[in-house]
């Protein structure tokens, strides 16, 4: 063990360095965006710049940002719940259905979850226009529950499947329907479970930007997709309200983190324990 | 569970599945068929403009009898899919040795980069998700959930926002050319093929390398201590133990690490998006997306998915086989 | 607005930020007069400096009941012609466009005609017989500005170097090879957006027309851009790399400016409605120091290298229902007023606007003959399948002979699949 100390403050020097690249990126955004464009792009570099706070004012109250971000929470508390709710019903079946149907739906579920969403827009474009439903955050809550399923049904029942059998079987014993041994005996076990998978569906519900942008516009636009002007950003005023729009996004993604750091890493391993 | 339970309780679920994803894939093949286009007519029009008045000849579409433009449709055809493989000019491309002729391609080119940033990427994640996690395990035990939280953040953060961060902290006038320069060297990273494929590597290896990093640290922790400490009386050095002892023991992990990371890796849009919109780096999503936004052209985009689609098929083999073994209901 | 009404306001509100948006909607209702109409009207347009000052006089016209919104995005052009393409109801209610856009919609016969409506409202709103686009004598577009490619360059360098400024572009790389030498503060003397895509499709174009080429075969969608004159023009093009940041093929109009901004570059062709930012201290550190002149032509004695642009507002056929409202929340942002308050960030139609130092090379462009923007509807096929090959032609990763030819055919498949050619 002394010799294993011998080594550690290298250790300590490789995640230094990565820590450091790690949040480079969005510190180095958050520092420019209370500048003037003037000194965030500025040659040579300036370490020490006027402080404005504009940009904020300029993205949330002159182009209503606090739209986005309400389009934003609808989206991701609707595809949270929905998501959950569906996918607990089929993540508990195929847990405890033994037949050859769960088994193929799985294998379903896997390939969907492998594809690229950008094969799925050109239908979406032809069935939302023909429905006159493109451009509302209802449709694409519903195509996000859908894009998450796979994932979700998949992670759901690996954990349903660690709540042991005998336990709905006695409450079905005791009288119980399917149903009511699902919602009073397994769901209340299932907590860790349920909170881990729904923030995983958080996540991708508040992160996504393809479809999103494709399918949403002004009044209904999320955060990601509303800053995407900034992305070839052909006006400065624009650029700056992209910055200061980024770090807006990213400030409850690290509320998030410190949150529910121990949830989001069991969901990351979760899946590699169980395959 | 009786059948009868079993489909109630999956069927909402089955049915945004079959209704939301199956069910556009078939209508996404459909449309790769279609051949319509305006009807189009040489006409001429005196056009006012604040610049003055002139007649010029244009082509413009004919009109129904309800007002709409008309259009003309060819009978249904594969031809968007023998246009994209081009396979003659695959085969030229091939043969003469030019790797620049097959990613002038439109969707060769785009499944070369597609698999290029695949390809390089994979082993990156895994040698920097295992450095970190061998380091993180020696840490002492209160910083360890530092580390850990800290790493998150590039994994879970908006991926279009991740790819801006790092698009603005390399522009010309960024951050990051401004500090090379004191090592005297100039890149100008989206004026060159090579640089620009290494931003994108660079933002894919930044933002996966905490998910192996996670998962590798939860596999050491069950590795046996015994296993390890035998190998030390045994006279084993520390490069042996991780060789013969440690690796072998990640192996699964590493595995489900590679797999999930192809499935994504193949899917790479937003760092195209952001970075370099396509050029010297389109991805086969982002040619679907390309072709659809900004050409206009929905078959040929149709097209490009449902090939797109059959890339990731190929891909997905050996997980596909994985998984029938191990869930196969005996 | 009375003390109670701003009251009751405050009572119902729940968050701060809707409070400030509720009273600012409210304050603006006595500027747009009463628009009888309930929902919304949505807009879209690039994302420019000019569209910015619209933008805002467009939204200020939300009442309580009727929601006005302009979506900004670089994307512009795709998003309009899907949307004005829809079989349902277009997402948009009126789009700003610039003339290459109009030339296409108009193609597909998809604008709403603005005949009457501009008879009803050309008083109250003094409707200017100079801002109407018309085709066969229907109002299609309401024009608001006009727009062209200007040189930029710094005076103070110039003048310091005593330099001539450049009226054609070998001249501008004589100009190029003096500064390079003398002033060693500029890096890369040229600035211009050769960005691949638009950009560099662009600047093509000016020169292309200045050395005298043609698009298409005469009155066709037959393409005639590969040929003699198009090498020359590239040729012409490649002279001016080693004046340029290594990265031009990535430089676009922000990036050009923001290298004129930061002072790095001393010269260059840029539009002429992004003027105004060289004076903004927020913004830029050559303050007062870069003038504006005519666009250089490709060869002595020749037309400028530019083109004359304008840009208007336009409503689709399949809007979303009420054109009356649509049409005076446009005329509400185009009116006398904004382009009083905005003289100087673009180049206005209106006739009560007064050319500044910004806008006058643009008139004096006109004057010298640079022509029109192509306005043929398949123009815009055969402009991006240039942008997309230009920048490999130019650093040699393929011949420009090759590079052209294979630009012409992808531009004829695509022209066959939008029915342009047979």
């Amino acid at each position: 063990m002394i010799r294993a100390r011998s080594l550690s403050w290298l250790a300590y020097v490789v995640l230094t360095i990565w820590v450091v690249l790690a949040s480079l990126p969005v510190v180095w955004t958050a520092i420019i965006s209370v500048r003037q464009y003037v000194d965030a792009f500025s040659i040579p570099i300036k370490w020490v710049a006027p402080f404005t706070l504009e940009h904020y004012s300029a993205l949330w109250i002159d182009r209503g940002f606090y739209r986005n971000f309400f389009n934003t929470v609808i989206v991701t508390v609707g595809t949270v719940t929905i998501s959950l709710t569906v996918g607990c019903l089929a993540g508990y079946a195929l847990s405890r259905y033994k037949g050859r149907i769960g088994f193929w739906m799985l294998m379903i579920a896997l390939i969907f979850r492998c594809l690229p969403h950008s094969t799925l827009l050109p239908a979406f474009f032809t069935i939302f226009d023909s429905l006159g439903v493109r451009n509302t955050t209802l449709t694409l809550i519903f195509v996000l529950v859908a894009i998450n399923q796979p994932f979700t049904i998949w992670m759901l029942r690996a954990f349903f499947a660690n709540i042991p059998q005998e336990l709905d079987e006695a409450a079905l014993v005791d009288g119980c329907t399917r149903l009511q041994a699902f919602r009073r005996i397994i769901i209340p076990i299932m907590w860790p479970g349920v909170i881990t998978t729904g923030l995983f569906s958080f996540l991708l519900a508040y992160n996504d930007f393809l479809l999103s942008s494709a399918l949403t516009n002004t009044d209904q636009a999320t955060m990601p997709a509303a800053i995407a002007n900034a992305i070839t950003a052909e006006s400065e005023a624009l650029l700056m309200q992209g910055i200061a729009g980024a770090v807006s996004i990213t400030i409850p993604i690290i509320i998030l983190v410190v949150i529910f750091q121990k949830y989001l890493v069991s969901g990351l391993t979760q899946g590699a324990v169980k395959g | 569970m009786r059948f009868s339970t079993f489909l109630s309780f999956i069927s909402p679920s089955l049915g945004l599945l079959l209704g939301l994803l199956l069910a556009p894939l078939l209508i996404t093949f459909y449309l790769s068929t279609q051949h319509c286009n305006l009807d189009m007519q040489e006409v001429v029009v005196k056009e006012q403009t604040p610049f003055g008045v002139q007649e010029t000849k244009t082509i413009k579409a004919k009109i129904g009898s309800d007002g709409k433009a008309l259009t003309i449709c060819a009978p249904p055809s594969l031809s968007h899919y023998a246009k994209l493989l081009d396979t003659e000019r695959l085969g030229k491309a091939i043969s003469s040795g030019n790797w620049r002729d097959i990613q002038a391609m439109e969707f060769w080119g785009a499944m070369e980069f597609t698999l290029f940033y695949v390809i390089v990427t994979t082993p990156f994640v895994l040698a920097l998700g295992l450095l970190l996690a061998l380091c993180v395990n020696a840490s002492v035990e209160r910083l360890k959930s530092f580390w850990i939280a800290a790493s998150l953040l590039p994994f879970v953060i908006t991926p279009v926002v991740g790819a801006l961060a790092i698009k603005w902290l390399f522009k010309d006038n960024g951050l990051i050319p401004y500090l090379l320069t004191f090592i005297n060297v100039n890149i100008f990273w989206m004026a060159e093929a090579w640089s620009a494929r290494l931003l994108i590597v660079l933002y894919g290896v930044w933002h996966v390398v905490p998910f192996a990093f996670i998962v590798l640290y939860a596999g050491l922790q069950s590795l046996p201590s015994e296993a390890v400490e035998a190998a030390h009386l045994d006279g084993a050095n520390r490069w042996q133990i991780l060789r013969y002892v440690t690796i072998p023991h990640l192996m699964p992990l590493i595995a489900f690490i590679t797999l999930i990371h192809v499935m994504d890796a193949y899917r790479v849009f937003e760092p195209v998006a952001v970075l370099t919109q396509g050029t010297f780096t389109k991805s086969v999503q982002y040619l679907t997306y390309h072709v659809l936004m900004n050409e206009d052209n929905p078959s040929k985009a149709s097209a490009a998915a449902v090939l797109t689609i059959v890339g990731i098929s190929v891909l997905l083999i050996p997980l596909l086989r994985k998984t029938w073994k191990e869930y196969q209901p005996t | 607005m009375n003390a109670q009404s701003k009251k009751s306001k405050l009572n119902s509100c729940g968050a701060l930020l809707i409070c400030a948006a509720g009273l600012w909607s409210a304050a603006a209702f006595a500027k747009c007069g009463a628009i009888e109409a309930k929902g919304e009207i949505n807009i879209i347009g690039n994302a420019f400096p000019v569209l910015q000052h619209i933008a805002k006089e467009m939204e200020s016209c939300s009442v309580p009941g009727l929601k006005v919104q302009f979506k900004m995005t670089p994307q512009a052009r795709t998003e309009i012609e899907t949307a004005f393409s829809s079989n349902g109801k277009s997402p948009f209610d009126a789009a700003v466009v610039a003339m290459g856009v109009y030339a296409n919609l108009q193609s597909k016969n998809q604008l709403l005609p603005l005949t009457q409506l501009v008879e009803k409202y050309k008083s109250k709103y003094k409707l200017e017989d100079n801002m109407l686009v018309k085709a066969n004598g229907e109002v299609m577009a309401i024009a608001f500005m006009s727009n062209a490619q200007n040189l930029y360059y710094r005076k103070d360098l110039f003048e310091k170097h005593g330099i001539k400024v450049p009226t054609n572009y070998p001249e501008m790389v004589q100009a190029a090879t003096a500064l390079k030498a003398k002033e060693p503060s500029i890096e890369f003397p040229i600035a211009q957006t050769f960005a691949q895509g638009f950009d560099v499709a662009t600047e093509f174009t000016n020169i292309y027309r200045s050395l005298g080429g043609s698009f298409f075969k005469a009155g066709t969608a037959q393409p005639a851009f590969n040929d003699a004159i198009a090498l020359q023009t590239l040729t012409l093009m490649k002279t001016m790399m080693p004046y340029m940041t290594p990265n031009a093929f990535a430089s676009n109009s922000d990036d050009v400016m923001n290298q004129f901004q930061q002072g790095r570059a001393a010269m260059g062709v840029l539009w002429a409605s992004r003027a105004a930012r060289m004076d903004d201290p927020a913004a830029s550190k050559v303050v007062g120091k870069m003038e504006f002149a005519v666009a250089p032509a490709a060869k002595a004695g020749a037309k400028p290298a530019s083109h004359l642009w304008w840009d208007g507002v336009v409503i689709p056929k399949n809007h979303g229902g009420n054109a009356d409202a649509i049409f005076q929340v446009i005329m509400e942002a185009l009116d006398e007023e904004t382009t009083m308050k905005g003289n100087d960030i673009a180049v206005w139609i209106r006739s009560v606007y007064k050319p500044g130092r910004f806008g006058s090379a643009v008139s004096a462009s006109g004057k010298a003959g640079a022509p029109i923007w192509p306005t043929e509807p398949f123009f815009n096929l055969a402009h991006a399948e240039l942008g997309k090959v230009i920048p490999d032609a130019l650093t040699g990763r393929i011949s420009m002979q090759k590079a052209l030819e294979s630009a012409a055919a992808a531009y004829s498949s695509a022209a066959k699949e939008k029915g342009f050619l047979k």
